[in-house]
């Protein structure tokens, strides 16, 4: 059993003739340990199929799964506990300084303070953004946005983490650190789902294209790459 | 000179001035995946073949000694050959990439074959696209050409692949939509 299973999932936005399919059938397996990236151009859906694998966002059709269990049965306890969404953004009312923003997340879901202030430094130093702790978010570049966010989602220890777009935005230099980072982060037994328009982002994960609401690529760990191409009957 | 391998060891020569052995060992590292060598005795004799054609010299005194290790450095025919060779090679990348898409077009009244293969291509694009390495900031502190090499080599996998993938998904609409009887989306 995979620790994140998409099965059949399809989702489309508007009706009529402003219907727009995003996601078409598209099926996903992701193992604990595995990083995954899913290519795609703009509104191509890449970042609608994160949310629906957080259960921020319901398909219209098909089954999320974590741990085997129906996430949209349970999404609710298991966003944070399970799944660390990795948001890019900072709410001034979430906190003054990059530390708070890490240790408040952990305070709404009834970890002691001083655990998570704990939490929150051992994740910021795992995320190499240890320097950041004390910046406003508004202080921080797009590679130390990168890293606080990824901090603030492992400091709530999930067994998923989802990113949409690591690298955009981000230099050259770090692009490839942050890259290196969430490799890492598979080493440690996490599963990693990211979205990414540049093929870059590719590097070192399984990868897959989203095009036309449709998956390509190897929707599970253990399917050939390659299909043998089928002689066709006359 | 058609041999992919002479040119790669006249390339190593230039990076650095070496003798037999030492070339076979750099060039299963610095070619490691990409090019085969049959054998270091294969080395010997294109070092021979590389000092004929004026590419190579032997660094004199280097002969002498109990154990005579002959260093060769590149001659400065054998450095504008390699630039020639090189930018042929470009060349060489954009004719095959024409060729390709040429040979698909073939499919035009078999759009579903045409779709397969570009299952198939893109399915290796991905695959190439996972492989390419992630370059650490140092990875050979002593080296700094191995370094500068492992960065070069993976951007240009990279940025390649950010060029194929746009076309893979293109090429595929395009015979999605000659299947379904319609025009291309633009």
């Amino acid at each position: 059993m995979s620790l994140l299973e998409l099965e059949h999932i399809s989702k489309r936005y508007g009706r009529g003739l402003n219907e727009h399919v995003v996601l078409h059938d598209a099926s996903l397996e992701v193992e604990a340990g595995e990083m995954v990236a899913i290519w795609g151009r703009r509104r191509s859906g890449r970042s609608t199929l994160l949310r629906i694998a957080a259960g921020v966002e319901t398909p219209d059709s098909g089954v999320v799964r974590l741990g085997g269990r129906d996430l949209s049965a349970r999404h609710c306890e298991l966003l944070g506990e399970s799944i660390g969404y990795c948001r890019k953004t900072f709410h001034p009312n979430e906190g003054r300084v990059v530390l708070d923003h890490l240790v408040v997340g952990q305070l709404a879901r009834g970890v002691a303070p001083s655990t998570a202030t704990n939490r929150a430094w051992e994740a910021l130093e795992r995320a190499d953004a240890g320097s950041c702790a004390k910046l406003k978010p508004t202080e921080l570049d797009g590679g130390e946005a990168v890293r606080v966010a990824i901090a603030r989602a492992i400091a709530l220890q999930p067994k998923l983490l989802l990113v949409d777009e690591p690298t955009i935005g981000v230099d050259l230099l770090a692009r490839d650190a942050i890259l290196l980072l969430l490799r890492s982060l598979t080493g440690e037994g996490m599963a990693v789902l990211t979205s990414t328009g540049e093929s870059t982002g590719l590097s070192g994960a399984r990868a897959l294209t989203l095009s036309d609401g449709e998956l390509h690529g190897r929707p599970t760990r253990e399917l050939a790459p390659v299909l043998p191409l089928r002689r066709r009957s006359a | 000179m058609q041999s992919a391998v002479q040119w790669a060891l006249l390339g190593l020569v230039i990076e650095r001035p070496s003798y037999g052995y030492e070339l076979a060992q750099r060039f299963e590292t610095a070619y490691a995946g990409m090019l085969h060598l049959s054998g270091v005795s294969y080395v010997y004799t294109a070092l021979d073949t590389l000092q004929r054609r004026g590419l190579i010299a032997e660094i004199p005194g280097t002969r002498s000694g109990r154990q005579p290790k002959p260093r060769y450095r590149a001659t400065t025919d054998g450095v504008d050959s390699y630039k020639e060779r090189l930018t042929e090679q470009i060349q060489e990348d954009f004719r095959r990439s024409r060729l390709f898409a040429r040979q698909l077009a073939v499919f035009a009244h078999e759009p579903e074959m045409a779709l397969e293969v570009i299952e198939r291509y893109g399915v290796a694009c991905l695959e190439e696209a996972s492989q390419a390495a992630i370059p650490t900031p140092a990875p050979h502190p002593g080296d700094p050409g191995s370094g500068l090499a492992a960065r070069l080599i993976s951007e240009e996998s990279r940025l390649a692949m950010e060029a194929k993938l746009p076309w893979v998904e293109y090429a595929r609409r395009e015979f999605k939509a000659l299947a379904d009887g319609r025009d291309a989306p633009r």
